[in-house]
């Protein structure tokens, strides 16, 4: 008896193959949900900003320091991802920010549906009040968050001076899928062999539409063009 | 990167389209990876042959992996070229640095051969 269809005789049974064309994303499923936290934040009208970078390059003191300058003038609300603790949303709510921690537990990037869910915690916070814009702190890595949209309107990589000059060579993807580049901690080109002049070239390199900036959070350095380009993005976006 | 987060992604990809089409067993998965993509394409074939094993209908998917290579084209010139260089890339025919990537950036699933 044959098992498949019960009759007493073995036989072949007819297979039929077919092939589908898919030409669709490995990482579709992650890229819908960006589309879908875009939709959202234009429809808020919240500019949004992923900052990327190794682990202890500067972003979470980058962000307090655009906070202390700009939180009367420009709604301000961050998400900060980390693998683990609250510390970086606990600096930021000092700041007088509201900020959502998002905890991977051991995802070492962001990706967009914790961001949806952070979101929406961060709009419970807000209780109605509308944000110009929004910070999303990326978990510190210079590699994978780089393939993980996370419906920004705007990536930012920040690479700091004792790093090395060597890494946008040695991280393209990263430099490669963000519009600006920050190179933090300029107040340490004395003590660290870092060719600035260098990092940019083979930053625009990689990417020639790349606005780069030179900053100190500690000296101030660099900062007031930051500020500014802020807020020019913020008075002539188109998108939200 | 996680080849296997990435494997694990696409072994869920192709369960829904093989339910959209009523498959048996899939048979053959085409992968098109591009040069700039940052997907290691040994590291996902190794991760996919351990993940899909969880799956009945994927034990037998055999994967395919099309690397497709860096093409640049000039829009000055119109020359289409491919290199495995992608820091200041130059077109070879004119020097003009005003190139649109045509090929490179790739991470798709290209088609999907099933039992139906």
């Amino acid at each position: 008896m044959c098992d498949a269809c019960g009759c007493d005789h073995s036989h072949e049974h007819e297979v039929q193959k077919k092939t589908i064309d898919v030409n669709q994303s490995l990482l579709r499923a992650n890229e819908k949900a960006a589309l879908v936290n875009k939709k959202h934040f234009d429809e808020q009208g919240i500019y949004v900003m992923n900052l990327i970078s190794s682990p202890g390059s500067g972003k979470t003191t980058l962000l307090e320091k655009t906070i202390e300058a700009i939180k009367d003038e420009i709604s301000i609300g961050v998400l900060e991802g980390d693998i683990e603790t609250e510390l970086d949303a606990e600096r930021i709510r000092a700041k007088g920010v509201p900020a959502v921690q998002l905890t991977t537990g051991g995802a070492c990037h962001l990706e967009s549906p914790l961001v949806h869910k952070g979101f929406h915690e961060l709009e419970h916070q807000l209780d109605g009040r509308k944000l110009d814009i929004l910070f999303i702190e990326n978990v510190g890595n210079l590699v994978c968050p780089s393939f993980f949209d996370l419906g920004e309107h705007i990536r930012v990589v920040l690479i700091s001076i004792p790093e090395g000059h060597d890494k946008p060579l040695k991280y393209p993807k990263a430099l490669r899928t963000s519009s600006v580049l920050m190179i933090s901690k300029s107040d340490l080109v004395p003590y660290f062999n870092f060719d600035i002049e260098k990092a940019k070239k083979d930053a625009l390199a990689l990417n020639p539409s790349l606005k780069i900036f030179v900053t100190s959070a500690t000296t101030g350095e660099g900062m007031d063009e930051w500020l500014k380009f802020l807020r020019s993005v913020l008075t002539n976006r188109t998108c939200c | 990167m996680h080849e296997v987060a990435i494997a694990m992604g696409m072994v869920d990809e192709l369960i829904r389209i093989g339910r959209e089409n009523n498959a048996k067993k899939i048979t053959a998965v085409r992968l098109k990876i591009g040069r700039l993509s940052g997907i290691v394409t040994d590291s996902l074939k190794f991760a996919f042959d351990a993940v899909k094993l969880e799956h009945p209908v994927l034990l037998n998917a055999e994967l395919t992996i099309n690397e497709v290579p860096l093409i640049y084209e000039c829009n000055d010139c119109k020359k289409s070229f491919d290199t495995d260089n992608f820091y200041f890339p130059a077109c070879p025919e004119c020097d003009s640095f005003n190139l649109k990537l045509v090929s490179g950036e790739e991470q798709d699933i290209e088609n999907v051969e099933m039992e139906v």
